[in-house]
Formats: C-alpha cells, structure tokens, sequence
C-alpha cells in the first residue's frame, strides 16, 4: 500500500530544530561514516530521506533516531552542510513530542515563551506550595532547618519525593507505552514473542547504566561527559529518595553519605558547565547547534546543582534560615526540571534511548530466530 | 488636438527649412519603463549627446506603448530636424515609426539611423557606448577605432602570446598562427600536449588521445609561425590591449634543442633516477629526459633539482655531455628572461587534480592500491610503465636504497575487484562545492577499459549523481551498464585495509543498506582544481577569478571567452572545468576573438578608420549622405 506523504513534515520539524534537511542530496555518506549504523538500522540518510518526502509514519514507526548518540561524524564529513546529527537530533525531538500523549511536550518544544512560562509558573507554584506548607503544616519557623520544628520536615519532602516521583514515572510509562505501540506494532513489524521480550529484558538495565553503546562512537569524550553527568545524577538521585535522612541532618557532616554527594555534585557541576562552555564556543558538531531546550535543561540543571551546593553549605556553616531559603529555591528549580523535562522533554531520553536499544534487539533476534521476517507486513494488506 | 496626417503632408511636401543643405538631427533615447534603473547612464549619455555637432533635439522617450508617428512628426516639423538617430539597447524595432513620422514631416524617411548599444557588445561601457552613439550621429559606420580605448592601428601588435601549452593552447595557438600570426605558445612544463597527452582514451568515443594530440603538437613545432617556450613563466606584464609587454623566464633546459636528436645515450648513462612527473610517479625517468617519446619540442632536458652536476657546482658527473656524440647537452647553461611584444594573450592554464590526501578516509597516499584517476590514465595507457596492464602494485627492493618499495610491474598480479569513487573532493563543501563535470564520465570510461583489459574483474562504481549530459555521453553511461559494471549509488565513506585487502564500505543508497565490499583496488575521481599558480599569474594579468578560483569569464552567456582585461582571452579548464570538445571549441573561439582585433588592426594599417575624437569633431568622417 502506497504511503502517504505529509508535504508539511519538513517544515514542523524545523520547529524542533532540524533546520538543514533541505540540503541533504542523499549520498549516503553519513550513514557509511556513522559507527552505530549497521542493517537494518541504517542512518542518519534514510531518516532524512522520509523527512524530505514527508513519509511521517515511517519516521514515527522508526528505532533509528534513538540509536545515535549524535557524535557530530555524520555532520563533520556531509558534503552539503545539510547536518544530519542535528537532524537526528530533531527528529528525537519531535518523536519525544509524538509519544507524548499530553501533548504538552510538543507545546514546549516549539514554543520558548511557552516553555519559559511553564518553568516560571511550576517554579512559583512550588515555591508558594512549600512556603505555605512550612508555615502551616511544618515548624512554621524558618530559622530550624533540620530535627523537630524543622521548617520542611524530612517525611514530608520524603513523601513529596516519592509522589512526584511516582506520578511522573507514571506519565513516562504511558508515553513508553506509546513508543512501544508506534515502533514495535506497527504494520512493518510483526508481534514478537513475550519469551523474547524476557529474554532479553536485561539489556534495559544493561544500556541504561553503562551506555555501553555511545562508546563506540570514534569520539569517546561525549560518551564519558554524559556518563559522568548520568551517574552523579542518579548517586544524586538515589540520596535523595533513599538517604534523604543522613542528607539533611547536619550540620556535621555525614561522610558516608555526603562523600558521595560531594562526587556526584562535582560531576554535575563540572559536566554542565562543560556542556555549556562546548555550546558557546561550538566547536565540536555537536555543540554547533543549540535548541532552546537544551539551554533549558543545562540552565536548570546549573541552577539546581549550585543552589544544592549552597544550601548545603550554609546549613554546615550554621545560617539555618539562608539555608532554609536556599532550600526552597532550590526546589523551586528542582520540581520544574523534573516535572518538565522528565516526561516531556529533553529527559525522557533515558527511557526512550534504552527502549530503542531494547527493541531493536528484539526485532533483530526475532528475525535471526525466523520467526519474524523483518520488514514484512504483520498483515496481509488489502489490494486497493 | 492632433491634426489630421493629410494636412500635415500637404503643408510640407516642399519645405525649404527641411531641405538637405545641413543636417539638423534629433536623438532620441529609448528605454522601456522597467529600464528606469538605467536612468542615470541615459542621462550621461544625453548629455554627451547634446555635445556633438548638427545636434538639435536630445530626448528620452519612455517606449511604453506604440509611437504615434503623426505626434511625431509635429513634433520634428516644429524643431526643422530632417534627421533622427535613435539610440538603445535595440533601436531597430522603432525605426519605422519614425521613418513615417519624418515622411509625414516632410523629410527623407531613410534618414533615421540606429545607435544600437546591444549589438554593438557592451551596452554599458561608456567609451564605447559614445563611439556608437558619435557614428550614428555622424552616419559613418561603427569601427572598433571609433572606440577611444582601441589603439591606433599603427600601433598594434599582431602577436599573440598563448599561456599553456596544454590541448587549449596548442588549439588556440594553431588557429592563430595557420592566419597567418605570429604566436608564442609558453609551457611550463618541458613539453606541449598537457593533461590530454597523458590520456589512454577519450570519452564517450574511446578515440586514442595521443592519435589526436600527437599531430596537433606536431603542427605546432612545423608552424613557422609558432615560437614555443617551454621551461618558461610568465613573470610580469605590462601595457594594455595591443601592446603588452610580457616578461618571460625561460629556464635552461641545458640541452641544445636543435642539437638534439632524442638518440636517448645520455640517458641511459645518466645515474640518476627519480619519478616521472608524466607518468604521476607511478614510473621513474632519468635525471636528464624527455617527459614521453612524443614530446614536442622533441629534446632531451636536465633536472636541475636532481642532477649531480648542478648540485656538485660541476665538480662531479657529467656523464651526459661525455655520451652525446652530437656535443647538445650544455649543463651550465643558464635560465634567460626575455621580452615579448604582444597584441592578444590568451590564457590556457589548464588544471590541477585535487590532492587526494586531503581526503584521508579514502587511503590515498597510505594504501598502494589507492590510485587517483591521472595515475590510473597512465597505469592504462600503452605507453605506460606496465604497456598498458592493469595491474596491482607489488612491493620490490630497491637496491639503491635498500627500501622496499611499491612499484607497478608489468607482470605484476592482476586486481579481482576494482573500484571506482566518485566526487573525491567535489560536490563537497569540505573541499570544492563544484561539480567538475568531467569525473562521471572519465569514471565511466576506467570501468569500461577495466572490463575490457581485465574480463575476470568485477568493477563497481560508487556515484552519487550520474552526470552524462553530453553528445553521445548518455549512450556511453547506458553502453558501460551492459558491459557488467555495477552502479551503486551512495558515496562511499571509506576504504580501509585489513591483511593486505582493501574494504569499501559505503551505503547502497537505493537499497537502504550498508556495504562493505572487498575490493583489489580504489580509483579516486579527483575533481579538478585551477592549477598551481593560476592565482599569481591572474595578478600578474590583472584578471578577476571567481569563487572557486577559475579565471572569471567577461559574461557567463554571451562572452564566455573575454576576461575583465580587454585583449586577454581564456580557453579550456581554466575558466572552468570542461571535457575536451568544450576545451577544443572554447580554444578556437578564443583565437577568433583574437583573430578579431588582429585583422581588425591590419585592415585598419591599409584603410585607416576614424577615431572617436575625429567623428566627435565632425571631420573626416568619409561617408556623408
């Protein structure tokens, strides 16, 4: 059955950020040069290809976008300057918007003023949440930060955490859900056996913790940065959610906690900072082209790591009260980048990318077991 | 309130103000409204206008709509003129409306004469534009002398000087010099014939080239009027159109041409060997050579930059000037500068192949079987190092220098798989954003000689657009096809080597998969690249190159061959990359704009034409109605 063409694809992606497509005059160059790109998923020119046609199922059926990491080879060596990393990059944007069944993420990613007026307001809301919450609910004293009469006491963060945290893990399945539904149920791809679905199911914490597949890249820097800064963050994470407890008590310091608080904050700080440092002088491909997302994400991801720090130390150093403020701006960027980027943004990528892999695995062992030929209509499709 | 024509006609069928004692002229310039930008260039030009003698009427007319020539003619009437020039970029179609209005005057209706700055070359060079304006109004005929910047026909040099001696030039040269001209044909190089000389065969027709070359450059060497300077450099020139003044440094070749009998004794005594620059290094020479048994000037030469004797100051060596019995070989001779007089020069620089190093995921210069197209031209050409053979290079100890090396040899083993990539460094904006338009076909012709020489071979084209545009060039494309040369289309991304085995991997873009293909061999398609010093000797004319260096032509469409210097003319690559039909073509019309100016001038030595300021002035202007 002949494929139906969207003649405006080209343009909505623009919005996302792949601006260059227009150039590609498909000599397969980046796809050859591309370390990731191997049958049957071969990219970035075939993604290009249904973004010059319009061929918008194909591209929202496609594993390929989520399986490259955006080295820059691609975009260094194409003789059209049609970059394809950044298209790449587009599209994951724009599939990122496709999964979301809210809707939301699309709204935020083509919009700036939206997207800034969605932070701004989530940041006020929990502001003004906490800041009632202390004073009625809590100590109501601003200057106890920790033990009883605590301004934000423990158990309610803790219980705040773990809502959000379920809430937002919820939201993220549901659009996983739709990724699953979209690429392994589409009309090019027949069931895979639940057998292999568990048979490889170990693949997702494999990926997911070790990004073991961004190091074949010939560029090994970006894959380190990104490790370092997903380690720190999840270390980060883990204190949070599990040892809130030993991360607040004070005001000595609790080494066995703290130390590695102390690492993943160093990371954090260092990797954003190199982030943005690589963003500004766009040196490598892969800087050279900044979404307002990614400004986004870096800006708050800076602004949470530094006013951490801060709180941490005013709490060490005895100011109870600075802290305690400290406290509440920090949150005031915490809840907005997790709230915003975990389901509908730039974040999301840590469930989609590992999926990807995942699927991708699954189609290919299918096909090696014969039992699914790949590329094969699940369903005899009617004649016109 | 028009009166009626009859009127008109009866009341001046016999008028003695309109009579045809003085000429009383009206000049009209027309102009479209769309031409309003011009404004200004009509305004200077009316005013000029106005200056010249029997000028009554100046006016512009805006040639929105038909002319009225009864309005017209009132209006002529009133002003007592009995002439009309009209001046445009193409007057003619006006002529006759006004030829009626000045019957309807009363006036002789032939009597309306054209300025006509479109057919005239360029409408907007203004000493020009005045010259056909000056000889309309005097009704003498337009000459090249009535513009100002031609030189007096005394004064004009009927030499030409040709730069490159490459198929352009040597074309060129012999258009020129078979009129009759006295050309100089400069190369820098110790041999007329170029890039085309190093060819096996041509495209699409698979003709020999040396079989068309080779007679061509042996015209030039019988041509009387031809004098050829190889080793030689254009180092400055001075003057203008008609009378450069070209200063040349004509580097020694330190053997006696004329002694010379290419017997080839020094030769095989000489001790030392480097590579051929003929051959692209894929074979060697002796110190003292000739770049290939044809060469023209047919005489053996020194290098200076290899030559013991040179570079010991004379205290050792020598061997040649002791072997040649016909006493030829002067290895102290020295370069000379000498100074030619020309009218014309024609520039035929020709071209560079892009360095494929430059593209270092194809190998080139790592890998011994990675071969750019010039070495592979030479690799098959019969009077290559290998006769011909299609072989791969093999390592040998040199015993010289006790390295081992990698050498063509003739029976060296044959390649199973040969690869072609196109678009090495064009089409690229890494490298050069240009198509160089003669790769896909050159390519097309190496997969063919490859299949013909080598039956067993399998032979695999990596394109990404096939360019076949040309005369009998799509017909060749579908030719090779059935001759069992795969096409795949996808620009490979690299050629690596594992255990002695090249691997090109690239995507088959058609069908959407990745391949890696083992191959014996890779033929890079280098583009092409104006030549080394292009760039100095366009300063040194003081000619404009466009963007990606070329020498810029005067106008893409209607002057392909004037460059922004009058009296200096490109032909072939030079001005951009061509295939040899558009070089032979471009270089005969080249020698015809020159030829121009030449029989222009000696024309002009016998009846001599007046020039601008002598129309200006209303004298000598021969034919008067």
């Amino acid at each position: 059955m002949a494929v139906r063409a969207n003649p405006d694809l080209i343009d909505e992606l623009q919005g996302f950020g792949a601006k260059d497509v227009v150039k590609c005059y498909q000599c397969g160059n980046c796809s050859a040069a591309c370390t990731h790109s191997d049958d049957p998923y071969v990219f970035p020119r075939k993604s290009m290809h249904y973004l010059q046609l319009g061929l918008e199922k194909s591209l929202r059926t496609s594993l390929d976008p989520w399986l490259c990491y955006y080295c820059g080879k691609c975009s260094d060596q194409c003789p059209r300057g049609a970059e394809p990393g950044e298209t790449m990059m587009g599209v994951r944007r724009w599939l990122t918007a496709e999964y979301d069944f809210t809707g939301l993420a699309r709204l935020l990613y083509r919009s700036w003023s939206a997207e800034l007026a969605a932070v701004l307001t989530v940041a006020l809301l929990t502001g003004a949440g906490f800041l009632s919450f202390g004073f009625l609910r809590g100590g109501g004293n601003l200057s106890v930060y920790d033990g009883p009469g605590a301004f934000l006491p423990i158990h309610a963060i803790h219980f705040f955490d773990w809502t959000m945290g379920i809430i937002l893990g919820a939201l993220l399945s549901i659009n996983c859900l739709r990724m699953w539904h979209f690429t392994m149920r589409s009309e090019h791809t027949a069931p895979i056996p639940l057998s292999l679905y568990l048979r490889h199911l170990l693949l997702l914490p494999l990926h997911f913790f070790t990004q073991k597949r961004f190091r074949h890249c010939e560029n090994k820097t970006p894959w380190a940065t990104h490790l370092v800064l997903m380690l720190s963050y999840l270390t980060m994470l883990t204190l949070i959610m599990v040892f809130l407890r030993d991360m607040q008590s004070g005001p000595e310091v609790n080494w066995y906690a703290h130390s590695f608080g102390y690492l993943s904050a160093i990371g954090l700080v260092t990797t954003s900072i190199l982030a943005v440092h690589g963003r500004l002088k766009k040196d490598a491909a892969y800087h050279r082209h900044s979404h307002e997302s990614d400004w986004m994400f870096l800006g708050l991801l800076l602004f949470v790591s530094i006013t951490g720090i801060v709180q941490h130390i005013l709490h060490r150093f005895g100011f109870p009260m600075a802290a305690n403020i400290t406290y509440i701006v920090h949150l005031m960027g915490v809840v907005p980048m997790l709230v915003l980027e975990v389901p509908f943004s730039k974040w999301s990528h840590l469930a989609y990318r590992p999926l990807a892999i995942y699927f991708a695995q699954l189609q290919l062992a299918a096909q090696a077991e014969g039992k699914v030929p790949l590329g094969t209509p699940a369903k005899p499709q009617p004649v016109a | 309130m028009k009166p009626p024509v009859n009127q008109i006609r009866e009341g001046t069928t016999k008028d003695e103000s309109l009579g045809d004692v003085c000429p009383r002229i009206g000049v009209y310039f027309l102009h479209a409204r769309a031409e309003s930008s011009s404004n200004e260039y009509f305004k200077s030009m009316a005013e000029y206008a106005s200056h010249l003698p029997d000028v009554i009427v100046v006016r512009t007319i805006e040639v929105s709509s038909a002319i009225d020539p009864a309005a017209m003619a009132i209006e002529l009437r009133k002003k007592k003129l009995n002439t009309v020039v009209l001046a445009a970029e193409h007057p003619g179609f006006y002529k006759p409306a006004f030829s009626r209005a000045l019957a309807l005057a009363g006036g002789d209706g032939e009597q309306v004469r054209l300025a006509s700055f479109g057919e005239r070359g360029d409408g907007l060079t203004t000493d020009r534009a005045r010259a056909v304006l000056a000889s309309a109004v005097q009704g003498v005929p337009f000459t090249v002398d009535a513009a100002t910047n031609c030189p007096a026909a005394a004064s004009f040099n009927t030499a030409t000087l040709v730069i490159g001696g490459g198929v352009a030039g040597i074309q060129a040269a012999l258009e020129i010099a078979e009129s009759d001209n006295k050309v100089y044909l400069v190369e820098r190089t110790g041999t007329i014939g170029g890039r085309m000389a190093m060819f096996d065969k041509t495209f699409p027709t698979l003709d020999c080239a040396a079989c068309i070359l080779t007679p061509k450059m042996v015209a030039v060497s019988q041509n009387p009027n031809i004098e050829l300077l190889v080793l030689s450099e254009v180092e400055e020139v001075a003057g203008s159109f008609g009378q450069f003044k070209v200063k040349v440094l004509k580097h020694a070749t330190r053997v006696d041409a004329s002694a010379c009998v290419a017997c080839g004794d020094c030769a095989r005594f000489c001790p030392v060997s480097t590579a051929s620059e003929f051959d692209m290094g894929i074979a060697s020479r002796k110190c003292i050579f000739i770049p290939f048994p044809q060469a023209v000037p047919n005489a053996y030469m020194i290098d200076p930059t290899h030559c013991t004797w040179v570079l010991s100051d004379g205290k050792k060596c020598g061997a040649c000037v002791k072997k040649c019995t016909k006493g030829a070989v002067h290895l102290d001779a020295q370069d000379e500068r000498v100074e030619l007089e020309v009218g014309n020069i024609i520039v035929a620089t020709g071209y560079d192949v892009l360095d494929a190093r430059r593209v270092e995921r194809y190998g080139y210069g790592t890998y011994p079987n990675v071969l750019n197209s010039l070495e592979f031209e030479r690799l098959t050409n019969a009077s290559g190092p290998t006769g011909g053979k299609i072989v791969m290079k093999t390592e040998r100890l040199n015993k010289k220098t006790k390295t081992e090396e990698w050498v063509f040899e003739p029976e060296g083993p044959k390649p199973r798989a040969v690869a072609i990539i196109h678009c090495v460094g064009s089409r690229d904006r890494n490298y050069n954003t240009y198509c160089s338009r003669v790769c896909c076909m050159y390519s097309l012709k190496f997969a063919h000689l490859v299949r013909e020489k080598l039956p067993e071979a399998k032979c695999y084209e990596y394109y990404i657009d096939m360019r076949a545009f040309g005369k009998g060039y799509e017909e060749f494309h579908e030719r090779v096809r059935e001759e069992g040369v795969f096409l795949v289309r996808g620009r490979s991304a690299s050629v690596t080597e594992r255990e002695g085995q090249l691997y090109i991997h690239g995507e088959d873009t058609l069908g959407d998969h990745l391949v890696t293909l083992p191959v014996d061999m890779v033929l890079l398609s280098v583009g092409l690249q104006p030549s080394h010093g292009a760039c100095e000797l366009a300063d040194k004319l003081g000619i404009p190159r466009d963007d990606d260096g070329w020498f810029r032509e005067l106008n893409y469409n209607s002057d392909p061959n004037s460059t922004g210097r009058e009296g200096i003319f490109v032909a072939g690559v030079c001005q951009g990359p061509k295939d040899i039909p558009d070089t032979v073509a471009q270089a005969s019309a080249a020698a015809a704009q020159a030829l121009r100016s030449i029989v222009g001038a000696r024309t002009r030595q016998n009846s001599a034409g007046a020039p601008l300021h002598a129309i200006e002035e209303n004298a000598g202007s021969p034919v008067r109605p």
